[in-house]
Formats: structure tokens, C-alpha cells, sequence
């Protein structure tokens, strides 16, 4: 199985789990932050893994990125980007500090652990569509340029071909009076990881 | 105005002054660059990975530090560059989640650096600077014109350093 050959139907599949895991998913991030989270639905895109740092605002955007591996019954990577300014709101509603500090400990952990909250609502949506145990690894952190950010999991992704399979949507908020957040969700599972997930929606192989 | 050529990943370019070699956001990933100072003539690869498995038809080879590099050799030369001339620049590797990971080896950008200056070594090519490793992104702008390779941060200690 590889991404290129994936069937209209599969995509749907993946398209509508990921729609569900991804709802949880905001609906963890609007009880976070008190207010409501609006959520684009869910892109599926078979892309070069060339073109992976353009999806994410360019490769020398500033942005926070919070990522995980996924565990369990299938393999792969998750991956939450936020621009500079919305992680930098984040902060400012979950723990009233003014910015993104890094130097923080406080600062650090609080958006490791919205990484985290935002993983396991998708994850367990998801495994529970599927009857399969998909669980988080440990958050890890990266604030710098989005293509520095993002290469770790392309460089892994690279190892077995040229192809990235994304499940992408982008998520803000709605009160017009405040700035709002946005962010990039980004699911890249492995290529071996895709026939498992394929079989269990129940499209063909 | 000279041109910026942009490389992107997996990719490889070659050119000539005025131009201008360009390659964003690297992180683990590493920026090579080849110079032949005579004639102004240079080139930039930003790879992936180390080394190429023999076994696998590779239809990218400059996604890998190896393959790359002996692909750029042979283009620098098919343009008349002169072998003894040649010196190297190597930007990049860096271990963006190593701070927070507690398996403190550098993971694949040390391996990458290893892996070009081993490359490098063994064509007997001079490794005339590098910066790599630490915990942060850099984009590498290579000035064909004069040979020096800009190299840009948000994160690391300088914000530009010329190499």
C-alpha cells in the first residue's frame, strides 16, 4: 500500500473518522480556553514530503509545534503548529502570563499539555471508531522556523518514500472581540500504519 | 538584484555568481554547499538522510547526505569546476526536541553531520566551516558571488553568522 493509490472511498473513510477524532478534539481546546472553537473539516492530502513546510505557513514561519508519536495499534505522528501570536494567546487565557516564554518551566508545560489534551481527544475518538488502542507519547516542543519544526517527522516519514499522507484542518476561535487562535493539526501516520487504519474503516486495500 | 535560487528539500542546485542559493527552515536536515572560488561556481543540497540504502533504486538522490554530495561533485565538475579547488560549507543537523528528550544523542542530525563529514573526508574535499548541531533552525542563503554562506536564526545565539 502506498499514499498514491488510495481510492475516493478510502479517503472519504479517513476523511469522516478524522472529521469526528478532530471534533473532540476542539471541543477539548473550546472547555480549555471558555469559548467556542470552530474547526474547518478535515483536508486529506497525499503530498510531497517536499511541499509539507508550504501547509504550515511556509518554511520560516514562526510558529510553536507540539509533537507526538503515536502508539499502540498504529504507528505514526501528530503534530499541533501554532503561529507565534495564537500560542502566545493560549498562554495569555490558560495561565494569564502576557507571552510565550520558553525559559518558562509554567509556560513550556502549558502548551505541551493542550498538545497533549488536543492528541488524546482525537486519538481516542479515533481508536474508539476503530476498536483500536491508539495512545500519545510524551508531547515534545519546538519553537523556530516551521520547516526546523517540521523535518524531524518528514526526515522519519522519508525513510520509507517521498509521500506524506495529511490529515490537516485548522481550528479558531469565534468571539470577534478577541483575537483568534489558530492552529494547524496535522496526523501523519506511517506508511505500514495506513493498511491497518484502511482495514479497520473497512475500504479496500 | 542576483537571482535566489531556492532549493528545496530532497533537492540539489548548481550555479554561478551573481547568484544567490537559497535553502529555508532547516532543522535536523542539512544545507552542503560546494565552491569552486574560481570560477564562482557552486552548489547547495539540503538532504534528509545520511546515508542511501544500496539496495533501493533511489529516484532522489539528493535527499541523501552521500548520494547527494557525489551527484553535486559530478555536476560541479561537469561545469569545469576543478576538483582541488573545491571546498565545503555544511550547514545544519540540529536536534529540535532534544532538550525535552531525554535520549540525549542527537538523534538523525547528528547523524547527518557525521555522515557529511565523513562523505567529505573520503573525497577529499575540504571542510572549510559548518555550523550545526544545537537546538535550532537555520535557512542558509550561499552568495555565489563571493562564497560566503549567510546563515539565519530565530532561536540560536546568533541571529546571522557568516560562514
Amino acid at each position: 500500500m502506498t499514499f498514491n493509490n488510495l481510492t475516493e472511498g478510502q479517503l472519504d473513510a479517513l476523511k469522516e473518522i478524522s472529521n469526528i477524532g478532530m471534533g473532540h478534539a476542539a471541543t477539548a481546546l473550546s472547555q480549555l480556553i471558555g469559548e467556542t472553537v470552530q474547526l474547518r473539516v478535515p483536508q486529506i492530502t497525499v503530498s510531497d514530503i517536499a511541499d509539507v513546510p508550504e501547509k504550515i505557513g511556509g518554511p520560516e514561519k514562526i510558529v510553536v509545534g507540539i509533537t507526538l508519536q503515536v502508539l499502540g495499534d498504529a504507528r505514526g505522528n501528530i503534530l499541533l503548529v501554532f503561529p507565534e501570536d495564537s500560542a502566545g494567546q493560549l498562554i495569555s487565557r490558560l495561565i494569564r502570563q502576557p507571552s510565550l516564554d520558553l525559559a518558562d518551566e509554567i509556560c513550556v508545560s502549558t502548551i505541551k499539555e493542550v498538545g497533549n489534551i488536543l492528541a488524546s481527544a482525537y486519538l481516542s475518538a479515533l481508536g474508539s471508531l476503530l476498536n483500536m488502542t491508539l495512545i500519545p507519547s510524551i508531547p515534545l516542543l519546538a519553537y523556530d522556523m516551521a520547516g526546523a519544526v517540521v523535518d524531524n517527522i518528514l526526515i522519519e516519514l522519508s525513510e520509507a518514500g517521498d509521500m506524506a499522507l495529511l490529515v490537516e484542518t485548522e481550528f479558531h476561535g469565534v468571539n470577534p472581540e478577541i483575537e483568534p487562535i489558530k492552529g494547524h493539526f496535522l496526523l501523519l501516520p506511517d506508511p505500514h500504519s495506513l493498511d491497518i487504519i484502511l482495514h479497520a474503516v473497512g475500504g479496500q486495500g | 538584484m542576483s537571482d535566489k535560487l531556492r532549493v528545496g528539500i530532497s533537492e540539489l542546485q548548481i550555479s554561478e555568481a551573481p547568484a544567490v542559493l537559497v535553502t529555508y527552515g532547516l532543522g535536523s536536515c542539512l544545507g552542503i554547499t560546494l565552491y569552486d572560488p574560481e570560477l564562482r561556481l557552486g552548489g547547495m543540497a539540503h538532504t534528509l538522510l545520511p546515508t542511501v540504502r544500496p539496495e533501493r533504486r533511489e529516484p532522489r538522490p539528493a535527499k541523501f547526505v552521500d548520494s547527494a554530495l557525489t551527484l553535486m561533485l559530478e555536476q560541479m565538475l561537469e561545469r569545469g569546476a576543478s576538483r582541488e579547488r573545491l571546498q565545503a560549507k555544511v550547514v545544519g543537523g540540529a536536534n529540535m526536541f532534544a532538550s525535552l528528550s531525554p535520549s540525549g544523542d542527537g538523534g538523525v542530525g547528528a547523524r547527518n553531520i557525521q555522515a557529511a563529514r565523513a562523505a567529505l573526508e573520503q573525497l577529499e574535499i575540504p571542510l572549510l566551516a559548518e555550523d550545526v548541531g544545537g537546538h535550532h533552525g537555520r535557512t542558509v542563503e550561499f552568495d555565489l558571488a563571493s562564497g560566503e554562506a549567510r546563515v539565519r536564526s530565530v532561536r540560536g545565539r546568533d541571529k546571522l553568522l557568516i560562514l
